[in-house]
């Protein structure tokens, strides 16, 4: 069974999100889903621009004015 | 097993947030409609590569690509639209209900516009990425007169690079252009190839391809590869404008709708592609000038379409298809069709269990088209428990022959 993982990024700064979800996604198993939740602009750009360049699924979506969810479902 | 997808109901689903996708968006959303825009990386599209853009109307002092798409979007939350930032995975236009996949979800809606744009096809050179929209520039229309005096390179030998390279030595001091073929030969049409061989600015590097780009942080340098010799020389230009073609994003739509042999949409000029309720806005039609301009004017029209064409499938099936009833397709316009209409009226009086229902044309012809394929004007359709029975058209229109068909 597939599991989902959240992992709080809130008023962090680059580049701790995209270092703390490279750690979460190793540990992670294909088919589960990661789920970033960010509000600095520049991890909304490079926390999805890396998990693409990887080959995974990559969904951004603006939770609240500013807040962002990168979704990243694991391929391989 | 695979995931199962989240649905969601929309009316219109926008794919492409760029220009037109934006646009698009505005229109639907205040038109009321529930909308979403899904757009595969960040908001903005392509405008976003020109760094200035100066012919966009209402901005005198000119504006960045991000600046104004930030507008848009700003203009299009406003209308209550929703954002998706993701891919589209795949799309079922065969239903009434459009289905648009994406990863974790399908969306369901009546109405689909497609502004995926398209791409300008790059030279794959070195470090090539690094100078897009820093001196990599793909429009001599946005571009040019910021090169006011400097020196520019132009790559490519079609009708594009040549005749935007004889635009663009209105500005700049001189144009090079790097052609791929040998001496005498250019891919452009016979009369652009003579004018530009006769333009004292222009200077043609044959048999030469991009080896690399360098520079600081803008672009100061290309290194062009002679293919004949080897031979690398390095040009110094303050642009370089790549005019190697552009590739559209529709690859997800073959055999969905009608499409170019290049891969462009083909609308009709109200934005309908080859299937109803899907329409095409922006730089993925097959059209003449790709403009942030010429996008909006695109998706104002199929936003509008969109609208008109969801409210005319609820009339229709909700309405006029529920029962007995007599539909007269008219054109509002003509005085003698006016005329007709009182021979409707005196119907509708005596046979009080059809409903009647007046279609005007001359607002829309999309109701009409639905009733009747060849969409004749006028004509009456007689529709009996929710089917068209029979079709009287414009030659034997009377009030009798009606009454025979009840």
């Amino acid at each position: 069974m597939s599991k989902e993982v959240v992992l709080d990024c809130l008023g962090e700064a680059c580049p701790i999100p995209l270092v703390k979800s490279e750690k979460a996604l190793e540990k992670m198993e294909v088919g589960d889903i990661l789920i970033v939740q960010i509000d600095h602009s520049c991890a909304m750009k490079n926390v999805p621009e890396w998990a693409r360049k990887q080959g995974h699924e990559v969904e951004l979506e603006e939770i609240d004015d500013g807040e962002w969810e990168c979704i990243i479902e694991k391929m391989k | 097993m695979p995931r199962e997808k989240k649905i969601e109901e929309y009316d219109v689903v926008i794919i492409g947030g760029g220009a037109s996708g934006l646009t698009a968006g505005i229109y639907c959303g205040r038109a009321r409609l529930k909308t979403i825009v899904i757009e595969q990386a960040l908001v903005g599209g392509i405008a976003t590569n020109t760094n200035e853009i100066e012919n966009y109307p209402g901005f005198p002092e000119g504006t960045t690509g991000t600046g104004l798409m930030k507008l848009f979007h700003q203009q299009a939350k406003k209308f209550g639209v929703k954002f998706k930032l993701t891919n589209v995975k795949t799309v079922d236009f065969t239903g009434d209900i459009k289905i648009v996949e994406t990863f974790r979800n399908r969306y369901k809606a009546k109405a689909v516009i497609i502004c995926n744009g398209s791409k300008p096809r790059l030279t794959g050179a070195e470090n090539e990425e690094k100078y897009v929209g820093k001196g990599i520039a793909f429009c001599a229309t946005c571009d040019a007169a910021a090169c006011t005096d400097e020196e520019v390179l132009v790559i490519g030998s079609g009708d594009a690079a040549i005749e935007e390279g004889m635009f663009l030595t209105k500005f700049a001091s001189k144009v090079k252009v790097s052609i791929i073929h040998d001496e005498g030969i250019m891919d452009c049409n016979e009369v652009a190839k003579s004018a530009a061989l006769a333009n004292p600015k222009m200077e043609f590097l044959h048999n030469t391809v991009v080896e690399r780009f360098e520079g600081e942080d803008e672009l100061t340098t290309v290194v062009l590869k002679n293919l004949k010799t080897g031979e690398l020389t390095s040009i110094d230009c303050f642009t370089c404008f790549l005019f190697i073609g552009y590739i559209p994003n529709t690859s997800i739509y073959e055999d969905k709708v009608n499409m170019t042999k290049s891969g462009y949409v083909i609308t009709s000029e109200n934005m309908e592609t080859s299937v109803p309720g899907v329409f095409a806005a922006g730089d993925v039609r097959d059209k003449f000038l790709r403009q942030v301009a010429t996008c909006v004017g695109d998706a104002a029209t199929a936003g509008v379409m969109a609208e008109k064409y969801i409210a005319e499938t609820e009339i229709f099936e909700n309405i006029i298809m529920k029962g007995d009833g007599i539909a007269y397709i008219f054109d509002a316009s003509k005085a003698d069709h006016r005329k007709f209409l009182e021979e409707i009226e005196e119907l509708e009086k005596e046979y009080d269990e059809y409903c009647c229902h007046r279609v005007d044309t001359y607002k829309s012809r999309g109701l009409a088209q639905r009733l009747c394929k060849t969409g004749h004007c006028p004509s009456v359709i007689i529709i009996k428990n929710g089917k068209v029975v029979k079709v009287i058209s414009e030659e034997t229109l009377s009030k009798n022959e009606i009454e025979k068909n009840l």
